[in-house]
């Protein structure tokens, strides 16, 4: 079996970038999306602690990796307020036809 | 020095910002103590934010001018940030003045808009300052999180609600394809530091061997090609755009305002920073030309602008919808400012910088237009301006002159802004294609024709179109103030343009590599 | 070597095979599903790169917090049938195009770039680096992220609680 090098991460995380792109052009829902989204930001932070690890040296690449995890957390919270704002406006007029259906 | 110390030297240059910082927390104590009944609510929030960006742009006034990096090169303080730091507090002030007395912000949210539109211009400063790829991410990001959090803020718009998602899922993905671009040039140089990029990179190709010149070759473009989405879609570019007019038709319409001017500026800002002075070979915007990784990049933007320009108008020939209209305006108007950067030059730099000042007044000019409209009509269509001119002349009057200056016509600031953008592109007539240059000057030149039709639709729906029905269109006092102010704006720098050119030269010097 | 090595396809399988299915699975749970081991895959990778604290914050935050709320959002929109993000002209064939291509190009790259490898021994300690590093050198990063995890959360609080009908 071959040695561990830093190209062996580096196709993971080619092949990890391209499912994540395939998920954004032919998914329609939305949440699909936003998962594949993630996906991207796991490809790329892959990348970032890869590098640091055998090119850099040192802590950079983990350091930005932090940031991005912290970063694309604070995404999908803005996504799923959104969601949920959307949600609640949907249910809202199903309830409303609901009581207008009862009078 | 050590890091520590060095932290705390780098503060007493970092005040506006801070002052800004201070401001955001300032507004979400504010929000909450101020009971939401008050009558004074709106008031004394509107007045804390000015007095925020008011703080911020006075530190910014005694701050010395001396190029110099910060928080152990993250960021830089030079003539060419403090350039973009005033315009980006102008258009700041300028929103949260249209905010106050729109319709679109009830007042129980209006605070947190101020708070949030704060966090976004202490975004765009770091955009224009960020000297480190780490910087760069987290400010794109930090203008995107709370824009696409105000782009679904009105309460119980469906279609608001699903733009801004549309918003988030666009941005998501452009922000995360640049990561992966920035993730390759972090793996190239082995540094996050863009300072010490470009050095890097040109060390980088000369050992390599035939297979490994070519895998550079590739990484190279593909990493810059990354970058470029991510940018591309700060500043609305073809093909990065889709977002653009379902967020400018569901958005509150003054932070509609203030997505067209502040964080499309903040893009250039960082494209120039990111392209001219780092990844140009050489250092300086002609470096940009020479070629990185052997691609002419000058004429990958010049392709993007002439496809941005002419898309964005042709798009805008058949709507009706005054914000949809201007939303492709906008992206047009991203068209030509990216000449400029084609242009790679120093001329080209300066004529960006002169053309966003000007593209910030005239838009904002145009956009409150469009809110006292809306007030009067309760809709945003071409026909809501018929025969507007009987009924408001000041409104007609003054729309008409941002649409003029919109378009670029004399004698108007416009004008001022696309002429030097000419000149910078055509400066190369001479030069290596040259022709290729001149050709992009005449798409440009055509375009501003297409563009004189739709505007010209707007125009003559105020001014010949009769009025339907016994409307009574009554502007508020202040935004009535606010575009007299600006059309003479307008007016004067269109003929005394010699101040823009004057701060624009003297704001050209940026810290380059080391 | 040869346990390391296998222990890495077993991660990177478990990657890509999660990463395939968010792409492809029609059923949104199984994406979800997909997701998960993805995620746990990738923290795998990055304790086999010695970056065991951003692994621990993987599992913490990802799986912890983004995940679940995605698993929210799911559950939550199964009742509307569609939320769909429109002007998507790209069929099945041209996101595999696209995928055959990216993916392509990007494992060029990673195989024949010639990256400058580095003959430093990994940090140790990681997590007293990361603390040092956070509160010296990235200092700045650091203070601006929380600004913006505060805006950010609060944004988010404002679009998503429901209306206070108090507006006078």
């Amino acid at each position: 079996m071959p040695h561990l090098t830093l190209s062996h991460f580096l196709v993971v995380s080619a092949l990890l970038f391209g499912f994540g792109v395939l998920a954004v052009v032919t998914r329609r829902n939305a949440v699909a999306v936003l998962m594949g989204i993630e996906l991207i930001l796991n490809a790329a932070n892959l990348n970032l602690v890869a590098f640091g690890r055998y090119v850099a040296g040192g802590i950079s690449g983990q350091v930005f990796g932090l940031f991005v995890i912290v970063l694309a957390a604070a995404e999908a919270a803005v996504g799923l307020a959104i969601i949920l704002a959307i949600y609640q406006m949907v249910r809202n007029i199903d309830t409303s036809q609901a009581t207008t259906l009862k009078e | 020095m050590t890091i520590t110390q060095f932290n705390i030297a780098s503060a007493s240059w970092f005040r506006p910002e801070l002052a800004l910082t201070a401001g955001i927390l300032l507004l979400f104590l504010l929000d909450v103590l101020v009971r939401k009944q008050s009558r004074y609510r709106v008031a004394v929030l509107t007045v804390a934010a000015l007095a925020c960006v008011g703080v911020a742009a006075a530190l910014l006034a005694f701050q010395p001018v001396e190029s110099r990096a910060m928080f152990n090169g993250m960021i830089a303080s030079d003539p060419f940030a403090t350039f973009w730091k005033w315009l980006f507090l102008g258009a700041a002030a300028l929103t949260v003045l249209i905010a106050a007395r729109s319709d679109e912000f009830p007042s129980p949210r209006i605070g947190v808009f101020y708070a949030l539109l704060l966090s976004v211009v202490l975004g765009m400063f770091l955009m224009a300052t960020s000297l480190d790829l780490l910087m760069l991410y987290l400010a794109i990001e930090m203008v995107s999180l709370p824009s696409y959090a105000i782009a679904g803020y009105k309460p119980g718009d469906r279609r608001a609600a699903e733009a801004s998602l549309k918003y988030v899922i666009y941005g998501g993905v452009a922000s995360g394809i640049m990561l992966f671009g920035l993730s390759y040039i972090y793996g190239l140089v082995g540094s996050t530091n863009l300072t010490a990029l470009g050095v890097r990179l040109e060390s980088l190709a000369a050992p390599a061997s035939a297979g490994g010149q070519l895998g550079l070759r590739v990484a190279l473009m593909v990493a810059v090609i990354f970058v470029l989405c991510g940018i591309g879609y700060k500043i609305a570019a073809v093909p990065w755009h889709m977002w653009c007019p379902d967020v400018y038709e569901g958005a509150p319409t003054p932070f509609v305002a203030f997505l067209s001017v502040g964080p499309k500026a903040a893009g250039f800002a960082l494209a120039v920073r990111v392209f001219y002075s780092f990844l140009a070979s050489g250092g300086g915007p002609e470096g940009f030309a020479r070629g990185l990784a052997d691609v002419p990049w000058p004429a990958v933007v010049g392709v993007l602008s002439a496809v941005t320009m002419t898309l964005g108008n042709l798009s805008a020939l058949h709507q009706n919808n005054l914000k949809r209209l201007l939303a492709y305006s906008s992206i047009s108007h991203a068209g030509y400012a990216l000449m400029g950067l084609a242009a790679a030059s120093q001329l080209g730099v300066q004529s960006v910088m002169i053309y966003m000042l000007v593209y910030l007044v005239m838009n904002l000019g145009a956009f409150l237009a469009v809110i006292a409209i809306a007030q009067a009509t309760g809709s945003e269509t071409i026909a809501d301006c018929n025969g507007l001119s009987r009924r408001h002349p000041l409104l007609a009057v003054t729309f008409a002159v941002f649409l003029f200056s919109l378009t670029g016509l004399p004698p108007l600031a416009g004008f001022v802004g696309k002429w030097y953008l000419f000149v910078a592109v055509l400066s190369h007539y001479a030069g290596d294609g040259g022709a290729w240059y001149v050709t992009l000057a005449v798409i440009a030149a055509l375009n501003t024709a297409i563009s004189l039709y739709y505007y010209v639709r707007i125009i003559r729906a105020m001014f010949i179109e009769a009025p339907a029905g016994e409307l009574v269109v009554r502007p508020r006092v202040s935004y009535q103030i606010m575009l007299g102010t600006f059309s003479a704006a307008l007016l004067l720098f269109g003929v005394w343009w010699n101040p823009l050119i004057e701060w624009t030269q003297a704001s050209l010097t940026f810290l380059t590599r080391g | 070597m040869n346990t390391q090595f296998a222990i890495f396809v077993f991660l990177a399988l478990a990657t890509l095979i999660g990463a395939a299915s968010v792409a492809l699975s029609r059923n949104i749970f199984w994406s979800a599903m997909g997701l998960l081991s993805c995620l746990v895959g990738v923290g795998g990778l990055y304790v086999m790169l010695s970056a065991d604290f951003v692994a621990i914050t993987q599992l913490l935050v990802y799986i912890g917090g983004v995940l679940v709320l995605i698993l929210f959002a799911i559950m939550l929109t199964s009742q509307i049938q569609e939320i769909s993000v429109s002007n998507r002209s790209v069929g099945l064939v041209g996101g595999y195009l696209i995928f055959f291509v990216v993916s392509t190009l990007l494992s060029f790259v990673a195989l024949w770039a010639p990256w400058r490898l580095t003959s430093k021994e990994p940090v140790a300690n990681t997590t007293v680096a990361l603390g040092d590093g956070l509160l010296g050198t990235w200092l700045l990063p650091f203070e601006i992220a929380s600004v913006l995890l505060v805006a950010t959360l609060v944004g988010a609080i404002v679009i998503a609680r429901k209306e206070v009908k108090s507006d006078s």
